[in-house]
Formats: structure tokens, sequence, C-alpha cells
């Protein structure tokens, strides 16, 4: 690895200020799981790191009707939280599928996302939630779903010196249930495809559904088509026939190391159908 | 950019110069002679670099090294007890072959360290999300978490007398 120089700034403005005067490669750095590895690899040599581990606004956890994470919340604290395993149990499936202690244990939600990976398993759950972002940056903040987040692997729609600063989750409705279900070669792996579901049930019906499917596409996808096709239906074993097969019509996954595009059309079909049932079986 | 830190390394305070872009593992190894962690794939993968930094398992060949300033290191030589005594954990590894050529053992003694500290008394199923982040090339992992299972008995058994 080259040698860069590391700056850890206390605030966010001192974080845009650094980044406006390092210039153009110049980079930030979370937990550093992702981007540290990339400069191993020699695929990028940034002359200058920057650390958000010092601003401590962006490690809050928090409440404000829904949850308030900061992006620096380390994943493992996703992981030990009980609230998050009571009313966002898609999250938390989706934490706990997460590579292995020690990466959980420095690796950032905000980091997860903010990488951009197809595979990241943060973006479904968030998606399927119906999470909000904050971006900040020298101009003011900004906020976003998280699907609009999304531009192409490893891109966002981040400028130059903004940093996502948090993520909003709505609150949990009466009646919904999610689910996050991942393939990968063994466990705790990068997925081969991974998937979450979130349905609101209204007696027997249900109401709202929502589905996200990663590594299947550029980005991580919304799979509206389908959702449209469960929503004011019940959840029978025809319906679920028709949501295998409507999903392989809406994914568009390649062919790479881990997996072929044949079997990632065919797969996606079965784990979304299973996370489906199994956020059903989760409605509380 | 050299950059002087202060930390606490196995129970002493210390200063060191470095250079910013080092990570914690090459420090460790390099600046302080604790060969102990390992570097296996210098990315993550395979965990023999595995140290505690505040308690908690971390791979130290990606943990730059400025962010340990004011913060607690632990690595496998911290564990040694009075009159070089192995920690439980070290012993049961010994006594039930979870150590063959030994160049994974320091990173999974930490995390078996990290994961009793947390858990007591983890069922199999625990041991081996805790262990998770390691790679043995000859074990088979079936005496790891034998070794682990042994070791947590035997630390709880010991803890009952000492209370
Ligand atoms: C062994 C191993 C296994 C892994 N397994 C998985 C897995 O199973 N699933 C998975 O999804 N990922 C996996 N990963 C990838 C990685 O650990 C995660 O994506 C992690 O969440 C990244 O977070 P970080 O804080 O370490 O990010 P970093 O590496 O610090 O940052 C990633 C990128 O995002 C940018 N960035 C980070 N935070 C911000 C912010 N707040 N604002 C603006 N830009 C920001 C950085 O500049 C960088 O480009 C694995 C990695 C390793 C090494
Ligand atoms: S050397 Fe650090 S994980 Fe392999
Ligand atoms: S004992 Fe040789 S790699 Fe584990």
């Amino acid at each position: 690895m080259k040698g860069f120089d590391y700056f850890q700034p206390g605030r966010l403005e001192e974080a845009y200020g650094l980044m406006e005067t390092l210039g153009a490669e110049a980079g930030y750095i979370a937990g550093g799981t992702d981007i540290l590895v990339r400069m191993k690899q020699k695929i990028i040599a940034p002359p200058a790191l920057i650390s958000l581990r010092r601003i401590e606004e962006l490690a809050r956890m928090g409440r404000d009707r829904g949850l308030l994470l900061g992006s620096m919340t380390p994943l493992r604290a996703l992981e030990k939280s009980e609230e998050i395993a009571a009313s966002y149990p898609c999250l938390s499936q989706a934490v706990g599928s997460l590579a292995n202690p020690q990466i959980r244990n420095v690796a950032t939600v905000g980091g997860n996302l903010c990488n951009a990976a197809p595979s990241a398993d943060c973006a479904p759950p968030l998606m399927v939630l119906g999470a909000t972002l904050t971006i900040g940056g020298p101009g003011g903040e900004r906020t976003l779903p998280v699907e609009d987040f999304f531009e192409g692997p490893g891109r966002t729609v981040l400028r130059r010196e903004e940093i996502l600063t948090g993520i909003a989750i709505p609150e949990r409705v009466p009646g919904t249930g999610s689910a996050f279900l991942k393939l990968g070669r063994v466990s705790q792996d990068i997925a081969v495809i991974n998937a979450a579901a979130l349905v609101i049930m209204e007696g027997g019906v249900c109401r709202t559904c929502r589905l996200a499917v990663g590594a299947v596409a550029p980005t991580p996808l919304r799979l509206r088509g389908v959702e449209r096709l469960v929503e004011g239906r019940r959840p029978d074993p025809e319906l679920l026939a028709e949501v295998e097969r409507g999903v392989r019509g809406e994914v568009n996954p390649i062919t790479d190391v881990r997996s072929t595009e044949e079997y990632r059309r065919e797969v996606s079909g079965v784990l979304l159908r299973r996370a489906l049932e199994q956020a059903v079986r989760d409605v509380r | 950019m050299k950059k002087t830190i202060r930390f606490v390394l196995n129970g002493y305070e210390v200063t060191a110069e470095v250079a910013a872009h080092k990570m914690l593992l090459e420090v460790l190894r390099e600046g302080f002679q604790l060969t102990g962690a390992k570097e296996g794939c210098g990315q993550g993968e395979c965990g023999a670099c595995t140290v505690l930094v505040d308690g908690l398992s971390v791979n130290s060949c990606l943990y730059p090294i400025l962010e340990v300033e004011g913060r607690s290191v632990t690595t496998v030589e911290g564990l040694l007890g009075e009159g070089n005594r192995l920690h439980p954990i070290q012993e049961a590894m010994v006594e039930n072959g979870g150590i063959q050529c030994g160049f994974c053992t320091p990173g999974i003694v930490m995390s078996a360290k990290a994961l009793l500290d947390e858990i007591p008394l983890p069922d199999e199923a625990r041991i081996r999300r805790g262990i998770g982040g390691h790679l043995c090339r000859c074990t088979g992992y079936v005496q790891i978490v034998e070794s682990i299972r042994r070791a947590a008995e035997k630390m709880a058994a010991q803890g009952e007398r000492d209370s």
C-alpha cells in the first residue's frame, strides 16, 4: 500500500473543509473495511484519507418516532440492538449475516451504503423499511429515500465533499412483518443474492408490500412491479408462484466470480418468494 | 506524515512515533516486536491478525494506527498470566488439538477471548459464529470449537470456585 496522509477531524465542517483543500483524490474513511481493502489491492491509491470516526454526531443512535441511525453506527451496535431485532427484523437479520465479528466491530452502516456494492447487505432491508438518508455538505443538508441513493456499482449521488450523516427509519406500524434472506457460498459471506421483504397486513390481505433485492442489477433494486402484484391480495400459493415468475422478469443480473446470470435470475425468484413468506409469518 | 500517538498496549501506557499510513498490525510486529498477531491475507479475510481494541476483536491489518490513539490494545502476548502461565483458552487449544502449525492460533485465541468475555458459556453455534472470521488450514475447526467449549467450562468452573 502506498503512503498516505491521515486526518481526523472532530466536526463535519472541518471534514468538508479538508476535502475541499485536499483535492479530488482524497477519500473519506469510516470503518475502512471496504476502502482499505481496495487500497491494499491497489485498485485505488488516495494520497490522503479523512477519517469520520472522531465526529461524534455521526455515531449517535436515537429515536424520533422512528429510529435514527448516525452513519457511523458500527454494525455491531445494530446487531446488538433489541429494538432493531423487535421492530425491524429484516435489518437485524441482514447485519447478523454480514461478514464476521471483527468486521462488524468496525464496519459502519453508512460505509455499507456509501460503498454502493450491488450486494450491500444493509441496502435491501433499509429500502423495504422506507428509510430516508440525510446528506451533509458545505452547501447544507439534503434528504432522499435510500433507493434514490445508488447510481451504479460503487457510485452514489454523493458529491465529492458530501457526507452521509444519518439514516431515518419510520416507526413500525402494527400488522407489519419483515424478513431478510441471503444466499452466499458460505455463511457470513458476500451475497450471491440478498433479498428483503416487508408487508403490512389487514385482515389477511396484504395492504402494503415492499420487496428489494441485491446483487442482481447494477444497484440494489426495488421490485415495484411485483409489489403491485401482491398488494390487495392474500399471500396464497397461487400469488407466491406469480411472485416468483414476476421477480425473474424484473431483475437484471450478470455473471461474475460468485455466480452466473441464469442462476441468479432463477434463484432470485425463489429467494424473494421465501422472504415474502417469512415476512408474512413475522406479522405482529 | 509522522505522528506521535499514545495508547495502552497490554496494560502499559505506550508512546510511539508512527507513519500515518501504517496499520496497527505493522506497528505491533515491527515497532513493538509483538509477533503474535500474524499477517495472513492482509485484507480482512483470514483473522490471523486479530487483536482486541477496547475489548472488541478487530483485524489489525485493516486498523489505521492513528485510530488507536487513547485506546487500549490487547494482543495474545497480553494474555500471559503470572509466571508465564498460559491463559485457559491457550491451554485448552494445546490440550485438545486446537493448534497444529499455529499460524491461525493467536488470532483465534483473541476472538475466543472476546467471545467468552461477552458470553461465558456459548453453545456450539455461537462458538462457530464467534470464529467465523478465521481461516485455519490445518485443524478442520472441530478441535478448535471443542477447545473453546472446554476453555469456557473450565473458566466458568474456576470463576465459581473463586467467588
Ligand atoms: C472479509 C470481509 C467480509 C465482508 N462481508 C460483507 C458482507 O457479507 N456483506 C456486505 O454487505 N459487505 C461485506 N463486506 C464489506 C464491508 O465490510 C461493508 O460494506 C462495510 O459496511 C463497509 O463499512 P465501512 O465503515 O468499513 O466503510 P469504509 O470502507 O470506511 O467506506 C466505504 C466507502 O464509503 C465511503 N464512506 C463511508 N462512510 C461514508 C459517509 N458517512 N459519507 C460519505 N462517504 C462515506 C468511503 O469513502 C468509502 O469509499 C465485507 C468486507 C470484508 C473485508
Ligand atoms: S491478515 Fe488481517 S485478516 Fe488476514
Ligand atoms: S493450525 Fe495451522 S492454520 Fe490453523
